[in-house]
């Protein structure tokens, strides 16, 4: 399999089936991860399209510190950030799910795990920004080396973060996940 | 490991947070457990899909394809551009500079095997050019 910083080359040299590959492979996790922070699929949609031409319109991507994937979640994180900042972040606040319902007694198995589901969704909702980054980062299939490049933090501190998320969600699930 | 402990650590396993021993713990209890395992491969999937299934509209895709396609479909200005900001390898440089050199060394040579009128008419060039005896005058 072709990576993707050669598949990276050929579209800035204008091959367009290289950029279908580059498309296919990451535009459906990159759009999850946006989704997850912004209000809207229109925003979500707006952010891919600027990240991935941003990304491929650098001059110079220096591939040793990592890898294109990285270069591009790095990206796409700052222009969340950036919208956040100019948009204030009461507006981006994670308004898909509100606060979640108290589990209902006596539900069967599938109804327990949409209920799970939906709970799990509340629950990242709440995380703060630093943790939820981790967990969106993390569900779009980032190793944890790529996650400590695009957040800019030393890998033992992902590590110690990646704890205290998992804990969080752990005490938040806890009604959903008591027999 | 009881039901209560294996789905409070399906979070911790899912993200690869848990010790060892708590991992097959868990591993052990989901072979025996069909409830936990199905909770556990629903919030799998889940994560794994980001929590959308849903990816980003056709139209989205055509936009930016055809966003990608301007700015960097070859047109003949950039082919040139890119063919003159090419980068010359060190082999090609070196093999030009002993092509240049060779053909100061065996030039003159040369000239002389296939010309050899213009070589005697620069020859005698060269000897109408000294000064004669007859012309020196000694004072």
């Amino acid at each position: 399999m072709e990576s993707d910083e050669a598949l990276y080359a050929r579209v800035k040299k204008g091959d367009m089936r290289a950029f279908d590959v580059l498309y296919a492979r990451h535009a459906s996790r990159l759009f999850g991860f946006l989704r997850a922070q912004l209000p809207s699929r229109a925003d979500a949609e707006d952010v891919l399209h600027e990240a991935i031409l941003a990304t491929l319109e650098s001059a110079e991507v220096v591939f040793d510190r990592g890898s294109f994937r990285t270069w591009l979640y790095r990206i796409a994180r700052n222009l969340v950030l950036n919208r956040a900042r100019s948009k204030g972040r009461g507006e981006l606040a994670m308004v898909r799910f509100g606060a979640s319902e108290a589990p209902r007694s006596g539900a069967d198995d599938d109804v327990a795990h949409v209920e799970l589901l939906r709970a799990l969704d509340g629950a990242v909702a709440r995380l703060p920004q630093p943790l939820s980054d981790l967990y969106h980062l993390r569900t779009s299939g980032l190793t944890y080396e790529e996650m400590a490049v695009v957040l800019g933090i030393p890998l033992g501190t992902l590590k110690s973060r990646m704890n205290q998320m998992v804990n969080v969600l752990r005490e938040e699930l806890k009604p959903w996940t008591a027999p | 490991m009881d039901c209560s402990l294996t789905l409070g650590n399906l979070i911790g396993y899912q993200f690869a947070t848990v010790s060892d021993e708590e991992r097959q713990q868990v591993e052990a209890h989901l072979v025996e457990c069909t409830s936990c395992l199905r909770s556990y491969l629903a919030l799998k999937a889940h994560a794994d899909r980001g929590g959308d299934a849903e990816g980003p509209s056709e139209a989205a895709r055509l936009k930016l394809r055809a966003a990608v396609a301007a700015r960097f479909r070859p047109t003949p200005t950039r082919r040139v551009g890119r063919l003159l900001t090419r980068p010359v390898p060190l082999y090609q440089g070196l093999a030009v500079a002993a092509v240049v050199a060779l053909a100061a060394a065996l030039g003159p040579a040369l000239a002389r095997v296939v010309h050899p009128a213009l070589s005697a008419h620069v020859a005698e060039r060269v000897d109408t050019a000294r000064p004669s005896p007859e012309s020196i005058t000694l004072y």
